[in-house]
């Protein structure tokens, strides 16, 4: 990551096709080193569908991922998260049964140094690297306000924590660009404005890049510096917020074609 | 209002652990003497059930990989170890239709040796059945496994030139005792309980609550899902080669799926995902396997004759298995752990309780 100027994440022309269907049509996508990105469109623009993508869990009919220059398109999710991409999950796919701290040091697995055989005998290595992932896994769980119930089942958050806990987990994994599946779907208001801050917030202490899908128009006007707007997998606009507000694809593909912008 | 926690010194610790393993060791092999043949047969079995359950557990219970395989994998180790063990003379004469082939027709090997070659030789075999395998989630799975048990059966039925067909093997020798058995479950034991508690453990979990999600998280599936499944094949395959010597005589049919269905029901029973559950149950089950016997008995009830029907504790059984599923739909122990912490935690409970009624 020295070169600055080699763009965090890039899609190249990137299509998706589910048998006859287009999911995503020719994506041209080019995230700068520590932005934070929008991704946006109405229901079944693809949005997730790129995201499954970048992430290894579909493999692009063609087209090119590119993390820091190199290409990752086809690799498996294990792999791309080993290369430095994290993401969360639309619908929250934590490890219920697994404690909130467990959860978070599942996220540090695969950073790991010490083997199986050290592990099992317990040798030096492994010992020190537990009490290492551990001091870890409880700063992160401190940063991100979970440090209370850190000895919970995951399944017994509430809501608008077990969407935190997805960060910190992803965040564990030491990522260089964080994707963030609809993070604010389901908040109230209070919650969302908390969970801006936090994205803004680890983005700097992290030196994170953030790609992020939203559909709660005020986070993604709020907080990201350019959007890429998404619709039927084609792309419409690619702008800043203030330009995407006044496009008029945009307004047409979010209001229908007979909506006339005003003022 | 915490209670004082006292420290114990590690080395005294370990100093503690290592007596009472030697203790319960020293009665073991004193009992071996001393109790009766019946009796020693009975703990015989729990140990090895203990061991071959937990191996069973770690697939199907804290992975998630609902394998059905066991049976085949106890088939291979049998052989291998019985093969192993017997001696020269033996083979020669229970091999009377096809004599066996030559470089395992003149070996005879030690117990632990074979042992452990069982281990590798079903560990090989588990990878090779998993590998492709794992690749099936769920329903899927266990199909493939049950499928690949099957196989394994049919195919020992077939080459008669090393496994003697469906005769089997008989006056293999009787090495399993008390100590051997009971090592093998503690050896399990240690096994489980120390790969619980490393972050490969955790990733095991990981895989069973989200498998989509871990794997993003960037745990490798083959090879964390192939870990499981060896393992738990290199279990089975020991605690087969003790099942052999034990009852010195095995066939292709002994492995057939019931005995997969034993396997289960007492992972089921304990709690998959739970070491100490699958102990208790292991036990439990084993024993009263036997003490159910009476139930096939013939017997006169309120002045009706009640003809002996075989397999009539099978029926018990699975009315208990139900009543369990019913009141304990994850087991007895669900995915919990007993500890000493838990207990302690709980008097604490008992205690306050008390004295806020008294205050």
């Amino acid at each position: 990551m020295a070169d600055t100027n080699i763009p965090a994440l890039v899609c190249e022309s990137v299509t998706m096709r589910f048998g006859g269907l287009t999911a995503v049509n020719g994506l041209n996508l080019r995230v700068p080193q520590g932005a934070l990105y929008g991704l946006i469109g109405p229901n079944g623009a693809g949005k997730t569908t790129v995201f499954n993508i970048v992430s290894g869990v579909l493999c692009p009919s063609s087209g090119a991922v590119k993390l820091f220059g190199a290409d990752v398109a086809g690799l498996t999710p294990d792999r791309i998260a080993h290369r430095g991409i994290a993401r969360t999950f639309q619908n929250i796919r934590l490890f219920r049964n697994l404690t909130v701290l467990d959860n978070v040091l599942v996220g540090l697995h695969l950073r790991r140094e010490a083997n199986l055989a050290e592990a099992l005998l317990a040798l030096p290595r492994h010992r020190s690297e537990e009490a290492q992932m551990a001091a870890t896994a409880a700063q992160l769980l401190e940063e991100i306000g979970l440090q209370d119930v850190s000895h919970y089942r995951a399944s017994a958050l509430p809501y608008g924590q077990q969407r935190r806990l997805e960060i910190a987990r992803a965040l564990a994994t030491k990522p260089a660009v964080l994707l963030l599946d609809e993070p604010a779907a389901g908040m109230n208001p209070a919650e969302t404005e908390d969970l801006m801050r936090l994205i803004t917030d680890i983005r700097d202490r992290f030196s994170l890049t953030i790609l992020l899908i939203e559909h709660e128009m005020k986070v993604v006007m709020g907080i990201c510096e350019r959007m890429t707007v998404l619709d039927h997998g084609e792309t419409i606009a690619e702008g800043t917020p203030e330009e995407i507000q006044r496009n008029e694809r945009v307004i047409k593909a979010y209001l229908g074609g007979g909506a006339v912008a005003r003022n | 209002m915490m209670a004082q926690q006292r420290v114990v010194h590690p080395a005294l610790k370990i100093a503690a652990v290592c007596g009472a393993l030697v203790l319960f060791f020293l009665l073991l092999s004193w009992g071996q003497e001393h109790w009766d043949a019946y009796t020693v047969r009975i703990l015989n079995l729990c140990g090895i059930y203990i061991g071959i359950t937990l191996g069973l557990n770690l697939c199907n219970g804290f992975t998630g990989q609902f394998s059905l395989g066991i049976a085949g994998f106890m088939a291979v180790g049998a052989y291998t170890t019985a093969l192993l063990t017997m001696s020269p003379a033996i083979k020669q004469a229970v091999f009377f239709i096809e004599p066996l082939i030559y470089p395992l027709n003149s070996v005879q090997w030690g117990f632990l040796p074979s042992l452990l070659m069982a281990a590798v030789v079903s560990g090989i075999v588990g990878f090779l059945v998993g590998a492709p395998a794992i690749r099936f989630r769920g329903d899927y799975l266990a199909i493939t496994t049950l499928g690949f048990a099957e196989i394994i059966r049919v195919v020992f039925t077939n080459i008669v030139p090393i496994t003697n067909g469906a005769l089997g093997l008989k006056g293999i020798p009787p090495h399993t005792n008390l100590v051997w058995s009971w090592g093998f479950a503690l050896v399990c034991i240690a096994v489980m309980v120390r790969l619980m508690r490393t972050t490969y453990g955790r990733a095991l979990k990981a895989i069973r609550d989200d498998e989509v999600a871990a794997e993003a998280m960037g745990v490798n599936l083959f090879f964390h899902k192939n870990l499981a499944f060896v393992v738990s094949a290199m279990m089975a395959g020991v605690g087969g080669g003790l099942l052999g010597n034990l009852i010195t005589t095995i066939d292709p049919n002994m492995f057939r799926f019931p005995l997969t269905f034993t396997v289960l029901m007492m992972a089921v029973l304990g709690g998959l995902g739970s070491i100490t559950g699958t102990v208790i149950s292991a036990a439990a089950v084993t024993v009263a396997m036997e003490a159910f016997r009476v139930l096939e008995e013939p017997r006169v009830i309120l002045g009706l004759a009640i003809p002996g029907v075989p397999g009539m504790r099978m029926v018990v059984f699975s009315v208990a298995l139900m009543i369990v599923i019913l009141f304990y739909p994850k087991g007895f122990m669900g995915d919990r752990e007993f500890s000493l912490d838990r207990v302690k935690r709980f008097a604490a409970g008992v205690r306050r309780a008390n004295t806020s009624k008294q205050g």
